[in-house]
């Protein structure tokens, strides 16, 4: 293709530009934990081989790197033992696939049933609530923690609940239940949203074809909708299992100090300063989650459907008189839609509810006064409250700043078709799968503490880091709106408008952004919302500094004892938190984004 | 519109490949300025190909482009002065009509001394849409959309228009009223103009001339005339129109062929070859004995309201016949002229 001189130096310098900041912020200071630990000076491959031959990472694992030569003795003899499952230890990275995998199912069993009801019910709502399981992906996880905790603590709603009909407490946090529940609630919406449209694609002439045929409507529905319900639902499993395999707050906060996960021994390895070890197990980590992804990315991009001219099938009325009640597969929806209420209002409502409450029970503005009185604090160490409601939104704002335009870059090399393309794709998507644990560690040990370029020794303020790990972490988000509107744009709208004497970088400013403004509102909206979310980077690169954000004083005030056992504080700076994170989607909202992304 | 340079379109030698697969292997043509051409041709032949190489939208990897003698190889589609109408119209959705057709107004001036404003009313009045000036494409018909983007693509008075199957789209009495309203813009403007359709039948309609294009190569360039009753190869004289296709050999003697072992004594003399190609067009042959007589069966017959179309097979070979009568029988007599039988030369 000929280019204009103004194009040749356009689409090439934004690429450029883009692939710079996430060198420069990405690959190499994750590059460099990554080589710490593959070879610290030492033995090659010393950090992690030590890892993997722990019985505390890898349970009974540890024996194949520890004795490869032992192994068969040693499961003769467990064999000749009867082969007893109790002695089975899986260790960290076992635990932490388990949770993953038990999180998967919950979030498939709690999603599933949506979907179905989303898909084939008409009710009043509906298209609000397809809508609104988009939010839980966007709520900062240290919120959920602090809500499952209002909900579930031995002060919470719950018990409270339990305590008026003369039950309880029972215990439900620092449990395994806890942490897959919380999970369930962040990957649950994903597998319904990704169920919901394959179904709404399914062309209904498909089934009545069918069943012209001859089928009943299981077997039709066993025969035509299953299979292609079923990518859907394994993509979303897939990813539910990633996300909950490199889950973080969630198990810092619900976990207590029993149950932890590769990523919180990680954070707790770098707190420590055993940074060797903290770089092999996110070498691990970043392995694991890298190979998910990978499998993930290359089913997906494999059943890629494309439905044309279908007409999907009528959707039957939810409510329909007294009939409703007599209805099993109608009363069935009415339950699942009572523990769906409950998993996902309740911690919202809990956390809303304790912000209020006293001890006793009584209401009390007592928490909202405690964090004025904070902000009013000189104490050294204080975290201020309205500093990290103003650093969290000027973190967004820069994040959006940086974010969107290499989300569009990004989906500019992604809908291009060409050699090269492909990969460059992928490696402008990695972000995706390495945890912002990782991402900040690498900040803080190159750029924050300083690198050495062309004999100038470079640092960069905390701000800045905190905003590059943010950007990092929000423009995939900015792609995944962009890239399917951008594809679905008719390529002769371009060349009309090249013939009419358009250059190609005139040509995407005139025709292509207009038509996919409402996407890119939506990647932006999701950009500031993972901002403000954001924690596990923050936490590192804040630490100490006046840099903290919402979460990061969030998860100081849950952690704090000093100012008692109360969740009070706590859920006092969540609600800020959620208010914050509410407006700023209402007002994206407003200027034109829509959530169907 | 302005002043009018030479804005004939020249193709010599272009080759254009997607990836190892050719589409279009050393097309030359040449389109005289003020011209009505189009290229015509089964899907995937390559006639779109063409078009978008001569837009600019494919780079050939051999041969050159000129449009007014003036070499536009290497030059991007914004700086060839080319307009362009696609099949599905491709309105810009986000615009209005007047926005769509002003559209290029912001980039090369209106030609003569109108300023924008004016010479996006005048296009609307000439494609009879003005009333739905601000309406959203996606309120207008398929016919509406079709004359808004024509206008569009004449306003900055460009040296060549380019339809794309314009008319595709549109159902038959609709398109058969717009060709007729694009060929007299055409004329008006006497704007030099590359038409692709797959519709032969449209393109004998409309044309000056005719280039037939198959498996990425033309095979014959002339009028629709010169198209229909000479076809150059065995693929115009089956695509053009309709028509009996035979394997014939020449006769000793060079005056006679042999179709089977049906002997046809020739007006002029026959190529000197042994094997050829000839053809007879249904509506040459009539019910009844002739010059040449055969003798058919019929197998299907086909009111088509003004004629019908009598589907016959002879010595294993379809024949097919439009006639005013309806055939009697079974078995039928089919006659026609020597001269009605057109010699292609053998492939």
């Amino acid at each position: 293709m000929a280019w204009p001189s103004s194009d040749r130096v356009v689409f090439p310098v934004g690429l450029l530009a883009t692939l710079l900041v996430l060198v420069t912020v990405f690959y190499y200071p994750v590059g460099r934990v990554l080589l710490a630990a593959i070879n610290p000076g030492g033995t090659p491959l010393a950090p992690i081989v030590e890892i993997l031959a722990d019985p505390f990472y890898l349970g009974v694992a540890h024996h194949v790197f520890a004795d490869p030569m032992g192994v068969p003795a040693g499961v003769l003899t467990w064999l000749a033992d009867g082969a007893p499952l109790s002695a089975v230890e899986f260790g960290l990275f076992g635990f932490t696939a388990y949770q993953a995998a038990l999180s998967a199912l919950a979030s498939v069993a709690l999603g599933l049933p949506g979907a179905y009801v989303l898909a084939r019910f008409d009710f009043w709502g509906r298209q609000t609530l397809t809508s609104l399981t988009i939010v839980p992906f966007v709520l900062p996880s240290i919120l959920v923690a602090v809500g499952f905790q209002a909900m579930f603590g031995r002060t919470g709603l719950f018990n409270d609940l339990l305590g008026v009909v003369g039950l309880g407490p029972i215990e439900v946090l620092y449990s395994l239940p806890a942490i897959v529940i919380a999970h369930a609630f962040y990957n649950a919406p994903l597998v319904t949203r990704f169920v919901t449209s394959a179904w709404e694609g399914i062309d209904a002439r498909e089934i009545e074809s069918a069943r012209s045929m001859g089928a009943t409507p299981i077997r039709a529905f066993r025969d035509v909708v299953l299979p292609q319900l079923r990518p859907a639902l394994l993509s979303a499993t897939l990813l539910a299992f990633v996300f909950s395999f490199m889950s973080f707050p969630i198990v810092l906060a619900l976990g207590g100090l029993e149950l932890q996960t590769v990523e919180v021994w990680l954070y707790a390895k770098v707190q420590s300063l055993d940074l060797e070890a903290a770089a092999a197990l996110a070498v691990l980590e970043s392995a694991i989650s890298l190979a998910i992804m990978y499998i993930y990315l290359r089913y997906e991009s494999g059943q890629i459907v494309s439905h044309t001219g279908g007409r999907s099938r009528s959707r039957r009325s939810l409510v329909a008189g007294w009939r409703t009640l007599s209805d099993p597969r109608r009363l069935a929806v009415l339950a699942y839609g009572c523990v769906a209420a409950v998993v996902f209002l309740g911690p919202i409502l809990s956390l809303l509810i304790e912000s209020v409450t006293g001890p006793e029970g009584a209401f009390t503005t007592a928490y909202y006064e405690f964090l004025l009185a904070r902000q009013a604090s000189t104490a050294v160490g204080t975290i201020a409250p309205l500093t990290a409601i103003r650093n969290s939104v000027l973190f967004a704002l820069g994040t959006l700043a940086t974010a969107v335009p290499m989300g569009v870059i990004v989906s500019l090399v992604a809908t291009r078709s060409g050699r090269g393309s492909r990969l460059a794709e992928t490696l402008l998507s990695a972000p995706i799968a390495v945890s912002g644990i990782v991402v900040g560690l690498g900040l803080l040990q190159t750029l924050v503490f300083g690198v050495e370029v062309l004999g100038h020794r470079l640092t960069v303020t905390g701000w800045i880091a905190v905003v590059a790990a943010h950007a990092v972490a929000a423009y995939p988000f900015v792609t995944r709106n962009v890239t399917p509107a951008l594809a679905g744009i008719d390529d002769r709208l371009v060349e009309t408008a090249r013939s009419l004497g358009a250059t190609r970088f005139r040509a995407l400013l005139t025709v292509t952004l207009p038509l996919i403004v409402a996407p890119l509102v939506a990647g932006a909206a999701f950009a500031f919302a993972i901002s403000i979310g954001e924690f596990d980077s923050t936490v590192l690169l804040a630490e100490g500094g006046a840099s903290h954000t919402m979460p990061v004083a969030l998860e100081r005030y849950v952690g704090n004892r000093s100012i008692g056992p109360s969740l009070g504080p706590a859920t006092a700076m969540g609600t800020v938190l959620l208010a914050v994170t509410a407006a700023s989607f209402v007002v994206i909202d407003r200027v034109g984004g829509r959530y169907d992304g | 519109m302005g002043e009018s340079t030479e804005t004939g379109v020249e193709l010599e030698d272009v080759s254009v490949s997607f990836g190892d697969v050719p589409a279009l292997s050393d097309v030359t043509l040449s389109v005289a300025e003020g011209e009505f051409f189009t290229l015509v041709g089964p899907s995937g032949c390559g006639k779109t190909t063409t078009l978008r190489t001569i837009a600019g939208f494919e780079t050939p990897a051999s041969g050159t482009v000129r449009i007014g003698g003036r070499d536009v190889t290497g030059l991007p589609p914004e700086q060839r002065d080319v307009g362009i109408v696609f099949q599905n119209y491709a309105l810009f959705p986000h615009m209005t009509v007047r926005e769509n057709v002003a559209y290029s107004l912001q980039y090369r001036s209106a030609p003569g001394d109108t300023d924008s404003e004016e010479r996006v009313a005048e296009l609307l009045e000439l494609v009879e849409v003005a009333d739905l000036a601000d309406r959203r494409p996606e309120s207008l018909s398929g016919g509406q959309q079709q004359r808004v983007a024509l206008a569009r693509a004449l306003a900055p008075g460009p040296d060549v228009l380019l339809l794309d199957e314009p008319l595709s789209a549109l159902d038959a009495r609709l398109r058969e009223q717009l060709r007729l309203e694009v060929r007299e813009i055409q004329r008006e403007l006497g704007i030099t103009t590359i038409y692709v359709t797959h519709d032969q039948a449209e393109a004998l309609a409309i044309s000056d001339r005719i280039g037939v294009v198959n498996d990425g190569r033309i095979e014959q360039i002339g009028t629709p005339e010169d198209v229909y009753r000479n076809p150059a190869t065995r693929f115009v004289a089956a695509f053009v129109g309709e028509n009996n296709v035979f394997d014939a050999r020449v006769d000793g003697d060079n005056q006679s062929l042999t179709i089977d072992n049906e002997r046809i004594d020739l007006p002029q003399s026959p190529p000197t070859r042994s094997d050829v190609t000839v053809c007879v067009r249904p509506e040459d042959i009539h019910l009844g004995s002739g010059e040449v007589t055969l003798s058919a069966t019929v197998v299907h017959v086909e009111f088509l309201g003004d004629a019908y179309r009598v589907h016959c097979t002879w010595n294993g070979h379809s024949i097919r016949v439009r006639t005013q009568r309806e055939p009697d029988g079974e078995d039928v007599t089919l006659g026609f002229d020597a001269a009605d039988v057109t010699v292609i030369g053998a492939e």
